[in-house]
């Protein structure tokens, strides 16, 4: 009996999935066949409301992005096509439209660091994985040391060489979210966007930043955000004009 | 005879000091000074008519003024010894009521003395009113409002080089503040310039220096700023202000028991005159706040000449600009960076970016800055602009960057253009024909790399890169995997199999641990029986039990299984376990069947010692038992 109960939920639960997907499938063909008509507006409300469901995948933000750059929001379409790029490093469509999205609104980008340059050969995941598994071995081979009766010159090095490729991983890790690119990325939606030296319409420019221009935001006061800038430096600039590449 | 002459001598020298002293003090002289020449209605104020010399002078016992209310109040003595002068004087005080204000004058008084008739020298006394208007310009003495003459322990001056200048001009200034050093000035509130319609940079303090003015010494501490005029007309640049704490002599509101200095001759109403500055310790000064004020400085602010240069942004002073690109090879759409550093004199704050001639053909970004000042207040400097241009065809210079600003010394505006700098662009279409707007966009490949760009001589791609139909089917998360619960929950996978190792290993550990004492154990065993044996004393029974319980233990010991029982070991197991001939296994069986014989059967079936040979022999096969 409970067996039974327990199989009719579990189908529930399949075909409850099932159907989600389905209506995502149809939401994203529909978007698309919107797009292909020149429907614009229409298709970013489907590839929105899908995004809404929770539907996020890098084709989705990708073909939003497409939308927004038909529509001549090109600081949106560099935002969405910087969360395709989050979701996934190596979207070629993604890498290419998003070139001409920038040549197209002059967006300034934030220069990476010197260590940003190099760790970005991996990306943050992929350096989670190997400190984990760095952390295991060296854990392993640092326990059978303990308890084997005589010490192995071999497994004395690959602990310490387990340990110094977590050390590595874990400042990789930090200096990529922390870093230009990382958590705290943020693109400027709005047009006429000015960063500004104190939170107010008239204080002085810093610096005046075309739609789709990356800060990195370091902290919010009320509706404004204090950013780090492109060319090194630093202004208050509207909350409204600004998104952060990665949704929560 | 050599005493008698220096005591002469020494009278001689005496009587000659007694008699120049003397003729000194025979020419009596006579002064009088007012402890302070203003005052108002009902502050007294003390007279002093002071003679030097002979004791017995006479005063003017009644001094009548209309207006002044004068009385004599006492006398005091003084006798001095100075550089080895003596002199004597006789002071005679007054106290003097003003009833109304006014300017009073108090004629010479006659005094008679060493029968001489002196007269003392007129005196003025101004009077203001109890509300506080003086009829003089100096600031009155005692009034709470006024700090004790401040006006002569501080200043302040306002130093404004330029009376002409043009709307925007960075004008400097120079703010000095004097303290007499003895008030101990503390600076509460800073010096300010007032006055509207200019806007004054960052007050930078830039020296302090020690001065005489008038006689008097003053630490004198110089600040430095900048101003400029934000419309034109004629104004009052300042007056400067500031508030400072210093030390003054305590106010008295009675009158003083102690006059104005009879020093002070001229009437230089000198405020250290006051016994305490020249005895701190005789009376306890007191901290106060003061004022600081300066005069204003008038400025005429004239309005910049028409017909400003396109690349005018404000910029006023006397200007010179350097320009350089990097890097000089670069492909169609690469950046190159173009430095141009504005160096010279004036408002750095209005120096815009220079502007460029001719943007066609060109993506210009915008422009950073950074500003390197020379001096505290950024009057002169040189400010660095750099400004990142993208060719979109093929040139062979980088557009000429003009900068205008106005000269106020030539009263004229000046434009500065950057001298060509030669660049090599590849891969685009001739300077001459701009396809870019024309030609119709190509979807590129999104692998198209720069190399490719470079060969096939097209525009930049303007078009994006077609639509993704395909969805898949999982969603995908921004968050980095570290953060995400599975990535933790995977983590206990190696954590259960390190525990699990470390369990088994540690169990293991223990049983090797059994294992090793039961070995320990038995040898031991083994060579305390084989001391036993070799002692050749002990009775047969004894003797065969424990040889046959040695052969066991050794049995187990050597046993290749491991664990096995020395109870369980029988002649055979032995003689297998060490392989054995057949002689040396019917010896280990005959000792076996002994030990049992004597162990079941009793003493009494066998003889009561064990011949030495059978020892031998025995001790022999179980030491060759190996």
């Amino acid at each position: 009996m409970k067996i039974r109960a327990s199989l009719i939920v579990f189908l529930f639960c399949a075909l409850s999935t099932l159907s989600v997907l389905a209506q995502a499938d149809a939401e994203f063909v529909k978007a698309n066949q919107e797009y292909a008509k020149g429907h614009f507006k229409e298709a970013i409300s489907g590839f929105e409301a899908l995004i809404r469901a929770g539907q996020w995948n890098a084709n989705v933000f990708y073909d939003l992005g497409n939308a927004y750059f038909r529509t001549g929001d090109f600081g949106r379409a560099i935002l969405n096509y910087e969360r395709a790029l989050a979701l996934e490093r190596h979207h070629p469509e993604a890498t290419a439209n998003l070139q001409i999205a920038r040549d197209e609104a002059h967006a300034l980008e934030m220069q990476p660091s010197w260590p940003e340059r190099y760790l970005q050969l991996a990306s943050v995941n992929h350096y989670s994985i190997a400190a984990a598994t760095a952390f295991w071995l060296g854990i392993f081979t640092i326990v059978v040391l303990i308890f084997a009766r005589r010490r192995s010159a071999t497994r004395i090095a690959i602990s310490i060489c387990c340990l110094l490729v977590l050390a590595v991983a874990v400042c990789a890790i930090f200096t990529l979210e922390r870093g230009s690119k990382g958590e705290a990325l943020a693109i400027v939606t709005g047009r006429n966007v000015q960063a500004r030296l104190a939170t107010a319409d008239t204080a002085n420019s810093v610096l005046a930043l075309p739609p789709g221009s990356e800060v990195k935001i370091l902290s919010t006061r009320g509706d404004w955000i204090y950013a780090a800038l492109p060319n090194n430096l630093r202004g208050w600039i509207p909350a409204k004009n600004a998104e952060r590449v990665r949704l929560l | 005879m050599e005493t008698s002459m220096r005591c002469r001598i020494l009278f001689v020298a005496v009587a000659a000091v007694a008699v120049a002293q003397f003729a000194r003090a025979d020419s009596p002289s006579v002064t009088a000074v007012l402890s302070n020449s203003e005052a108002v209605v009902g502050e007294t104020v003390e007279l002093q008519i002071k003679v030097t010399g002979p004791g017995d002078a006479r005063p003017p016992e009644e001094i009548t003024i209309d207006g002044l209310e004068i009385h004599a109040t006492g006398t005091s003595r003084q006798f001095e010894i100075h550089n080895f002068m003596t002199s004597s004087s006789v002071t005679y005080n007054y106290t003097v009521l003003p009833l109304r204000a006014g300017r009073f004058t108090i004629p010479p008084q006659t005094v008679r003395a060493g029968g001489k008739v002196l007269r003392t020298p007129e005196l003025i006394l101004n009077v203001a009113d109890s509300s506080g208007s003086s009829s003089g310009a100096r600031p009155s003495r005692g009034r709470q409002s006024q700090p004790v003459s401040a006006r002569d322990l501080i200043f302040a001056e306002l130093i404004v080089p330029k009376k002409v200048a043009y709307v925007g001009e960075i004008i400097p200034v120079q703010i000095r503040m004097g303290f007499d050093p003895r008030v101990r000035p503390r600076l509460i509130e800073p010096p300010e310039i007032t006055g509207q319609g200019f806007t004054a940079q960052k007050l930078q303090e830039a020296g302090q220096n020690s001065e005489a003015l008038n006689g008097r010494s003053y630490d004198v501490v110089t600040y430095k700023t900048a101003i400029a005029a934000a419309h034109a007309g004629k104004f009052e640049i300042g007056p400067v202000r500031a508030k400072a704490q210093v030390i003054v002599p305590r106010t008295r509101s009675a009158p003083r028991s102690r006059g104005r200095s009879p020093f002070d001759l001229f009437d230089q109403d000198d405020p250290f005159s006051d016994p305490f500055f020249s005895n701190p310790f005789a009376q306890i000064g007191e901290r106060r706040e003061v004022d600081i004020k300066s005069d204003p400085v008038a400025l005429e602010v004239k309005p910049l000449p028409p017909n400003a240069p396109p690349s005018f942004s404000g910029a006023i002073g006397n200007f010179t600009m350097t320009t350089d690109a990097n890097p000089k090879s670069v492909q169609v759409g690469d950046p190159i960076t173009v430095t141009s550093a504005i160096s010279g004199r004036g408002n750095f704050d209005r120096v815009n970016a220079p502007v460029v001639e001719d943007e066609r053909g060109w993506h210009k970004y915008p422009p950073s800055s950074k500003f390197k000042q020379d001096d505290e207040v950024g009057l002169s400097g040189t400010k660095t602009f750099e400004t990142v241009l993208s060719p979109n065809e093929k040139k062979e210079t980088v557009p000429v960057l003009a900068f205008s600003y106005f000269d106020p010394a030539k009263e004229q505006y000046v434009s500065l253009r950057s001298d060509p700098i030669a660049i090599t662009v590849q891969g685009g279409p001739a300077a001459t024909q701009n396809l870019v707007a024309s030609q119709p966009a190509s979807p590129p490949s999104a692998t198209a790399n720069r190399g490719a760009s470079a060969i096939q001589p097209t525009v930049k791609p303007r078009d994006i890169l077609y639509q993704l139909t395909d969805q898949p089917r999982a969603t995908e998360s921004f968050a980095p995997i570290f953060t995400r619960p599975v990535f933790w929950g995977i983590q206990s996978i190696p954590l259960l199999a390190l525990i699990s190792f470390a369990v088994w290993k540690i169990r293991r550990a223990r049983i090797d641990n059994r294992e090793a004492r039961r070995i320990h154990a038995l040898q031991h065993e083994a060579a305390e029986l084989m001391h036993k044996l070799r002692r050749n004393d002990a009775p047969p029974r004894q003797y065969y039990a424990e040889a046959s319980r040695v052969v066991r233990v050794k049995t187990a010991l050597a046993s290749s299984s491991g664990g096995i029982d020395p109870n369980m070991v029988d002649a055979e197991t032995a003689a297998n376990t060490f392989k054995l001939n057949s002689d040396s296994r019917d010896q280990l069986r005959r000792l076996f069947e002994q030990s049992d014989e004597w162990q079941y059967s009793g003493a009494h079936n066998g003889p009561a010692r064990i011949s030495p040979e059978n020892r031998r022999e025995v001790l022999e096969l179980i030491e060759n038992l190996k």
